[in-house]
C-alpha cells in the first residue's frame, strides 16, 4: 500500500473509531448484561444461562459484557441514571452481582424496577431467607454463595481440619506462614474472613450488624477488639503478615503450594479445581460454630432499558429449576430459591452443605469504616524486614 | 532607520525575504499551537486548578463553604498517610537509582558495539514495553512468588529457597524497574548519539582509560538525558498503580492504590483529592527538571 492511501485510510479509520460509539444504540431483542461477577460467574451465563434461555425465547439474543468490579457497574448505573427522564438510550438492560442502593439516589428516582411488583411467575419460589437478607424489592436474589476455608489435603488430614474459629485460630498459630486471606476491600474471601472475625469479638451474633445501625462509637467499641484478634494472628501468616490483593492470588498461592489454607469463595474454588488451577487434593470446609459469612447475588434491572420486558423475562428464567439446579451443580454455588425448587437428587447429593443461614454482613457504613479500621489497624502492624 | 512601517513592509514585500510567505501571518505560527494548548488547559491545568480549590474551599460546619486547610493538615499530621507517601518516595528513588545503573551500561554497550548480538540485547530490552503490567504482575508471582520457578530451580540444585519480594516493598520496586528500562534505555541511547566517535578517539590517543573516557567524555554530554530519564522514570513510578496494587504490601500503601482507596472504597473524594495534589507537588518539581533541561537543550 502506498504512504499516502495508508495515512488516508488510517486517518478514516480514526475518525470512524472516534465517531461509532455515538451512533451505537442498543438494539432490539439484545438483553444488554453487565456484571461485577468473577470469571466463572461470566462463564456460567456464557455457557449454560444464555444458550437456554436463547433456545427457549427465539428472536432475543443475550450480550454478556463483563463490567470488571462494582465500580465499573456503578459508572453505567449512573449512565442509565443519567438517562432517565430523557429519551437516552441506557444500553444497559440487566446488572448482575450488583445492588439497587446504587448509586445514591437510584431507587428514588425510579431507576430500577420493582422485580417483586413486577409479576415474574417465579417469584414465590425464592429462599425467603434470601429475601429477607436483602430487604430491596428492587434486587432479585438469584444465587447464593458462601466463603469456606480451602486446604491442601497432602499437608493437613480432612480430620484435623479447624472446625470452630478458635481451633482454627490455634491451627493458624501452631503452624506460622501457612495461611493468608486477601485484604478485605480486595475481594470477598479475605472480607468476609474479617467480617467472621467481627462476629467472633462480637459474641457470634449476627444480628447485632444492621445496615443502619453503625456510628462511630459502635464501630470504635464492636471493631477494636477484631482488630486486635486479627492483629494477633498476623506474625503467624504467610511472611509474617503479608496479605494477597484479590480472591484469585489467594488461590494461586494455595495453588503453588506456597500456603495450607486460605479463605476462598465455594463457588469460586469449585470452578478452580474444576480447571486444574486447584489440584483435586483440594479440600473444603465450613466452620461449624458460625460459618463464614456469604450471601446472595443479584440481578437488577433498570427501568428505562430498550429491552426491559425480556430482561424480565429473563429473571424469571434463571429462577426456573433447570437454571438453579445448574447453578448448584455447575457452579458450585448455592440456589436463590428455595432447596425444594431443585431436582430431588441434587438436593439429597448436597444436603451436607445446604445452610441453615449464611451470616450476611450488611454493606454501606459498617463496609467503610471495616475498610479504613482494617488497613489502618491490622495492616501496618508488620515489620517490612521481618 | 529602517525600522519604519514602511521599510518593514519593503522588507516582507520582498521575495527573498519572505520565501514561504508567514511574514505577514504571524498568527499562523500561534494557530499551530493553538490546539495543544487549549488541550492542555481543558484536560490539565483546569483540573488541577479545580482540584486544589476542592481541597480548601471546604463546607464548613454552618453549611456555607469556606477557605480551610484542613484536608493538609490532616494528611501531613496523619501518620498512615505520612508512611504512605514515604514508601511511594522510597520506592521512587530505589527505582531511578537502580534504572540509571541498569539501564547506562546497556545503552553503552548499545551504542558502542555493532553486530547482530546488540540488536538482540536492544530487542530484549525493549520488551518490556510491550507486556502490560497486569500480565507482568502474575507473571512475576509465578517467577518469584513464593515456591515459584526461581524457588524450584534453587531447589533442584539444592539451595534453599529466596525469601520472596511478593508483598514486600521490593515487589513493586522489581516490577516498576523492569516496566521502565525500555524508555529509559531509548533516552539514554538518543543522549548517547550526540557523543562523537572522534572525542573518543581522540581521547584514547592521548592515553586516557575508559573510565577516564566515561567520566570525562560520555557523561557529561549526555546529562541532560540522564536528567530527562529519571524525570521521566520519577515520573511514571511516582503515579503507578498496578504494579504496586498487585505485587506491594498491604500497607504501607504507594500513592496510587492509596489515592484509589479512598476515593472509590472509602467514598472521600475529598482526601483522595488532597492525595493527588499533594503528588502532583512532588512530581512538579521532576516536571520542572524536564522542561528546564529541554529549554537549555534548545539555547544550546
Amino acid at each position: 500500500m502506498k504512504r499516502r492511501d495508508f495515512i488516508i485510510s488510517a486517518g478514516a479509520l480514526a475518525a470512524g473509531a472516534a465517531l461509532a460509539p455515538r451512533v451505537a444504540q442498543a438494539a432490539p431483542g439484545v438483553i444488554d448484561w453487565y456484571t461485577s461477577s468473577d470469571q466463572n460467574v461470566l462463564d456460567f451465563w456464557t455457557n449454560t444461562v444464555k444458550p437456554k434461555f436463547e433456545a427457549a425465547n427465539p428472536g432475543v439474543s443475550v450480550n454478556l459484557v463483563d463490567g470488571g468490579d462494582n465500580a465499573g457497574l456503578q459508572a453505567i448505573a449512573e449512565r442509565a441514571l443519567a438517562a432517565l427522564g430523557t429519551n437516552a438510550d441506557p444500553q444497559a438492560d440487566m446488572f448482575e452481582g450488583f445492588d439497587a442502593r446504587q448509586p445514591v439516589g437510584a431507587v428514588d428516582k425510579g431507576l430500577w424496577v420493582d422485580i417483586k411488583a413486577a409479576g415474574l411467575s417465579n417469584y414465590g419460589k425464592i429462599n425467603p431467607l434470601a429475601l429477607e437478607l436483602d430487604g430491596m424489592p428492587q434486587n432479585l436474589p438469584y444465587r447464593g454463595s458462601q466463603v469456606l476455608l480451602a486446604y491442601d489435603t497432602t499437608k493437613l488430614a480432612p480430620d484435623a481440619v479447624p472446625k470452630t474459629w478458635a481451633d482454627l485460630v490455634a491451627w493458624i498459630k501452631a503452624n506460622p506462614g501457612q495461611f493468608i486471606y486477601n485484604r478485605p476491600n480486595k475481594g470477598g474471601s479475605g472480607g468476609n474472613f474479617v467480617r467472621r472475625a467481627i462476629y467472633e469479638a462480637n459474641g457470634r451474633d449476627p444480628a447485632v450488624f444492621k445496615v443502619d445501625n453503625y456510628t462511630a462509637e459502635a464501630g470504635g467499641k464492636m471493631l477494636d477488639p477484631a482488630w486486635e484478634m486479627l492483629k494477633d494472628i498476623a506474625p503467624s501468616l504467610m511472611d509474617g503478615g503479608a496479605y494477597t490483593s484479590g480472591n484469585t492470588q489467594s488461590i494461586q498461592l494455595l495453588g503453588q503450594g506456597a500456603v495450607t489454607m486460605i479463605p476462598a469463595w465455594s463457588d469460586q474454588t469449585i470452578a478452580a479445581i474444576n480447571q486444574g488451577a486447584l489440584p483435586e487434593t483440594t479440600g473444603l470446609v465450613q466452620l461449624q460454630d458460625l460459618g463464614f459469612p456469604g450471601g446472595f447475588a443479584r440481578l437488577t434491572i433498570p427501568t428505562n432499558g430498550v429491552n426491559k420486558d425480556a430482561a424480565l423475562k429473563l429473571a424469571d428464567f434463571v429462577l426456573t429449576e433447570e437454571i438453579q439446579s445448574a447453578v448448584l451443580a455447575e457452579l458450585g454455588g448455592f440456589p436463590g430459591v428455595s432447596w425444594d425448587y431443585v431436582s430431588a437428587e441434587l438436593r439429597e447429593k448436597y444436603k451436607d452443605v445446604i445452610p441453615a443461614s449464611i451470616p450476611v454482613f450488611p454493606g454501606g457504613d459498617w463496609e467503610k469504616a471495616i475498610n479504613e479500621g482494617w488497613y489502618r489497624a491490622v495492616a501496618p502492624n508488620v515489620d517490612p524486614n521481618s | 532607520m529602517t525600522d519604519t512601517p514602511a521599510g518593514n513592509i519593503a522588507v516582507a514585500m520582498s521575495p527573498a525575504g519572505d520565501i514561504v510567505g508567514t511574514r505577514n501571518r504571524w498568527y499562523l505560527g500561534l494557530l499551530l499551537v493553538a490546539a495543544p494548548v487549549l488541550l492542555v488547559c481543558w484536560l490539565v491545568i483546569y483540573p488541577i486548578v479545580s482540584a486544589v480549590v476542592q481541597t480548601v474551599w471546604l463546607p464548613t460546619g454552618s453549611g456555607e463553604y469556606g477557605f480551610s486547610l484542613e484536608t493538609y493538615r490532616f494528611f501531613f499530621s496523619d501518620s498512615y498517610s505520612l508512611n504512605n507517601l514515604k514508601v511511594t518516595l522510597w520506592t521512587t528513588f530505589v527505582c531511578a537509582v537502580l534504572l540509571l545503573v541498569i539501564c547506562l551500561p546497556i545503552a553503552l554497550y548499545l551504542r558502542f558495539s555493532s553486530g547482530r548480538l546488540p540488536a538482540y540485547v536492544q530487542a530484549l530490552a525493549i520488551f518490556p514495553m510491550f507486556v502490560p503490567s497486569i500480565i507482568l504482575s502474575y507473571a512475576f508471582i509465578r517467577v518469584l512468588g513464593p515456591n515459584g520457578m526461581v524457588d524450584i530451580l534453587l531447589n533442584a540444585v539444592g539451595l534453599p529457597k529466596i525469601r520472596t519480594p511478593y508483598l514486600t516493598p521490593w515487589g513493586p520496586v522489581i516490577g516498576l524497574v523492569w516496566d521502565h528500562i525500555p524508555l529509559t534505555v531509548l533516552i539514554l541511547l538518543s543522549g548517547l548519539g550526540n557523543v562523537s566517535n572522534q572525542a573518543i578517539e581522540a581521547a584514547r590517543d592521548v592515553g586516557a582509560a575508559r573510565l577516564r573516557v566515561l567520566w570525562d567524555i560520555i557523561l557529561p554530554r549526555i546529562s541532560n538525558s540522564i536528567l530527562v530519564a529519571a524525570s521521566f522514570a520519577v515520573l511514571g513510578i511516582f503515579s503507578a498503580f498496578t504494579i504496586p496494587y498487585v505485587l506491594g504490601p498491604a500497607a504501607p500503601e504507594m500513592m496510587g492504590p492509596f489515592m484509589q482507596r479512598t476515593f472509590r472504597e472509602l467514598y472521600d473524594p475529598t482526601n483522595a483529592i488532597t492525595q493527588a495534589v499533594v503528588s502532583f507537588g512532588f512530581c512538579i518539581v521532576f516536571g520542572l527538571f524536564y522542561v528546564r533541561s529541554v529549554a537549555r537543550n534548545r539555547k544550546a
